[in-house]
């Protein structure tokens, strides 16, 4: 059994840190607990400013400090990411519970055991292991302990009092512990007092006490935790099991005005998802960010309380680059009604899959990635109802025989990339037309459509476009349909030539009941 | 008018050489005085036609492959057609090259178009109707600048078979300087069509040409700018037929003529005499 301990040291301090915009990370924070200074950031404590203080103390030495209260739940949510992110490197992972300390510090689990000795051989040993391990913690931007022991809970207390520390055997651990201050086991801190006047300080003093005597002064529970970290008794652990939905929830500490605030907040929400994803070799196919707004003074009925955002990919992705890219490009269309206070990202569409070679050379598959990617980037800004596709529908009359439909970004690369596995070879365009005539029996038709037809004057019973007289050259074409649906069309059209040569497609209502106002009218021009 | 026989006869009297001789054998000055087009590929002398450094598409035209650089449609670099009015048959100019690309299996777009596109026509010139994209940013409720992102964009990926885009009239000498920095990145043709007034700006493209009708199913290209010598007479092309032959004959005799030109039947309102 190799377990290895990742201990945040500061874990309420930078998950406070996370809920400010991105510029306040190099401002003096502080988190207070009933009006004492509990931790302090870097540039805090170079003004001075230390745990213990007082809360005016503290705000004497810097006027600019920004303080708040440590959060459990929000500590909960950034230490999950954590598990999870350590969930793609084996699959015994736990969290190691609070010390139940009486009275001083609020007491939240900090600290990801795993259990490492199944992967090993995986990873190529332990040294990489840990290099992985620390790379893919990058992202969600802790301080990191390590420290690896055949125990569990002798890692996770060596992690504490050491950043680094590498227990190859029983005895170094065992050794390491012994130099280790008794504060570290939770009834240690709740029995200081005696421990202290006792002239206890190490563990190694408590190991050479009377065991039976350690029980009865202190509590079973000293004992227990001192067997376990020693290895003496066993410590069975259970591991945490990954949901099977993704929730995660990030309150802003200052209200977002601007959508720069906004992404930032949903960047690191989306941190946690791909850490998620990663514990199960997973990609997203879609996911939902919910804001949260600020009620108002007034009750407004048009101001919504929150604004829902929802984001389908055509191909799962888990590139957080380009998840942002999309999450920025809609979010730039938006306008959002008024400032928003917190962020909700949820996912339950999720795909199982291999995750995809990458490859140096351009190939067809990556070719088709890349323009899988480009329609999405297009269509997330643009909007989907501007990426278009045409698709000819068999119908007589030219306006409806025509349909543009919002493309479909998959079908699109599908067909693209089966077209390039079936290519033949490009045959040679005839490039004398001249003496050419369309193939009998195709009927022509113009380029450009107008929807609706454009009347025109006439003058000696020949139609004139924009003053120019048309010659009529071919026709009539009569089209006569749509009595089905209401839109009986009765047309004979006409392929007529305008005097600098362009050619263009009018045609001629029949005076029948139905047309109202008989006349010319222009269809199309042959680009 | 051609430098290089002069370059390779000084080299006979070594073993055979490939055209370009390496330059280590021929002083430095010698080559620039003489044949400075045969350093690379990018350079070319004023009178002569200049060289792709990429291969071209064939434009389909005999007669317009003889006079642009490289034969046919530049890769990588902008090609503006400028017109008075759509519909003169642009469309049939472009679509031999942009069928070619389809049918090589990669993705056409096509940006703003400036009317609605009939699929049978496209079917009829040889176009997969399916397979291309078309990006309509002309709303009002979008701000000016996402019809050039969205074709920069296309252009920057590099994954784009073709595209054709209906550029905004009036458009900024600086846009479309960046436009063409982002077709390096693009492997294929990019065709911009702009207004006719444009011509009287200089433009950051390196291929120009001015289209207007000259006569029925037939094209009128003037090459207003290329990499290479200034083209005058303008070339008259023969666009795929829309007319029959007879038609195309009523129409060469035109109106001059007063050619007997047809005329739209006479209807008798029925419904009116009952």
């Amino acid at each position: 059994m190799l377990w290895v301990a990742v201990h945040l040291p500061l874990l309420s301090l930078e998950s406070f840190a996370a809920t400010l915009p991105a510029a306040a990370a190099s401002q003096p924070l502080a988190l207070i607990d009933t009006h004492r200074i509990v931790s302090a950031n870097a540039p805090a404590q170079q003004l001075g400013v230390k745990p213990g203080l007082k809360r005016a103390t503290a705000l004497a030495l810097a006027p600019h400090l920004t303080l708040a209260q440590a959060d459990a739940r929000r500590d909960e949510a950034a230490l999950s990411a954590v598990a999870h992110t350590a969930l793609a490197f084996t699959p015994n992972v736990t969290i190691q519970p609070a010390n139940d300390a009486v009275g001083a510090e609020h007491a939240a689990p900090d600290t990801v055991l795993l259990e490492v000795q199944g992967s090993l051989r995986y990873f190529g040993g332990l040294q990489s292991l840990l290099q992985r391990l620390q790379r893919a913690l990058v992202p969600l931007g802790h301080r990191l302990h390590l420290a690896n022991a055949p125990t569990a809970l002798g890692a996770a207390l060596l992690a504490r009092v050491h950043p680094r520390f590498d227990g190859v055997d029983l005895a170094l651990t065992q050794r390491a512990l012994d130099a280790a201050p008794v504060w570290l086991l939770g009834p240690g801190r709740a029995h200081w007092e005696a421990l202290q006047g006792m002239g206890l300080r190490t563990l190694a003093d408590l190991r050479c006490l009377p065991r039976s005597g350690v029980a009865r002064r202190f509590s079973a529970a000293l004992l227990d935790e001192l067997d376990r970290a020693y290895g003496a008794v066993p410590d069975p652990r259970v591991s945490i099991v990954l949901p099977p939905v993704f929730e995660s929830r990030l309150e802003l500490f200052a209200r977002a005005d601007t959508t720069e605030q906004v992404l930032y907040g949903a960047g690191l929400l989306l941190d946690r998802l791909i850490a998620w994803l990663a514990a199960q070799h997973a990609f997203v196919r879609r996911f939902t960010l919910v804001m949260q707004h600020e009620p108002r003074w007034r009750r407004d009925a048009q101001t919504p309380s929150e604004t829902t955002l929802e984001l389908a990919l055509a191909e799962p992705s888990r590139d957080r680059a380009h998840l942002l890219v999309l999450l920025r490009e809609r979010l730039a269309r938006f306008v959002l009604p008024a400032p928003t206070l917190e962020l909700h990202l949820r996912a339950a569409d999720i795909a199982k899959r291999a995750p995809p070679n990458t490859e140096l050379f351009p190939t067809p598959r990556s070719e088709r990635e890349g323009l899988l990617r480009l329609i999405e980037r297009l269509q997330a800004r643009l909007g989907h109802e501007r990426v278009q596709c045409l698709a000819a529908i068999d119908d007589h009359r030219p306006e409806l025989a025509t349909v543009v439909r919002p493309a479909d970004a998959q079908a699109v690369c599908r067909a693209h990339a089966a077209a390039t596995a079936g290519s033949s070879a490009a045959t040679n365009p005839a490039d004398d037309h001249d003496g050419a005539e369309p193939a009998p029996g195709v009927k022509v038709r113009p380029v450009w459509l107008l929807n609706e037809g454009e009347p025109l004057h006439e003058r000696d019973s020949l139609p004139l476009l924009e003053g120019q007289p048309l010659q009529l050259l071919s026709g009539p074409e009569r089209i006569e349909s749509g009595w089905w649906d209401m839109r009986l069309v009765e047309r004979d059209y006409f392929i007529a030539q305008l005097p600098d040569g362009a050619l263009v497609w009018i045609y001629r209502t029949r005076q029948l009941v139905s047309n109202p106002r008989p006349g010319w009218y222009l269809q199309g021009r042959f680009g | 008018m051609d430098l290089l026989p002069l370059v390779a006869n000084s080299a006979t009297a070594s073993p055979p050489r490939p055209v370009l001789p390496p330059l280590r054998d021929q002083p430095l000055r010698r080559v620039l005085r003489e044949a400075p087009h045969t350093l690379h590929s990018a350079l070319w002398l004023g009178h002569q036609l200049g060289r792709q450094a990429d291969t071209t598409c064939t434009s389909g035209f005999a007669a317009l492959d003889a006079q642009l650089p490289g034969g046919g449609w530049p890769r990588r670099a902008l090609s503006e057609l400028l017109l008075r009015q759509p519909g003169i048959g642009e469309i049939r100019l472009l679509s031999p090259c942009l069928t070619a690309i389809q049918r090589s299996g990669r993705l056409v777009m096509l940006f703003d178009p400036p009317a609605t596109l009939s699929a049978w026509a496209l079917a009829q010139l040889g176009f997969d109707v399916e397979q291309l994209l078309i990006i309509n940013t002309r709303t009002k409720a979008l701000p000016s600048g996402d019809s050039l992102w969205a074709l920069e964009q296309a252009l920057k990926s590099g994954h784009v078979g073709a595209v054709l885009a209906w550029l905004p009239p009036r458009l900024r000498a600086e846009r479309l300087r960046r436009l063409q920095l982002a077709a390096h990145a693009h492997d294929g043709p990019a065709f911009v069509l702009r207004e006719m007034t444009a011509a009287e700006r200089p433009t950051a493209a390196p291929l120009r040409l001015a289209l207007r009708p000259a006569g029925a199913d037939a094209l009128g290209v003037r090459l207003l700018k290329r990499r290479g010598p200034p083209h005058e007479t303008p070339l008259r092309l023969a666009l795929p037929p829309v007319l029959s032959n007879s038609a195309r004959e009523h129409a060469r005799a035109g109106f001059a003529q007063g050619a007997a030109a047809l005329h739209g039947a006479t209807f008798i309102n029925l419904a009116g005499l009952l």
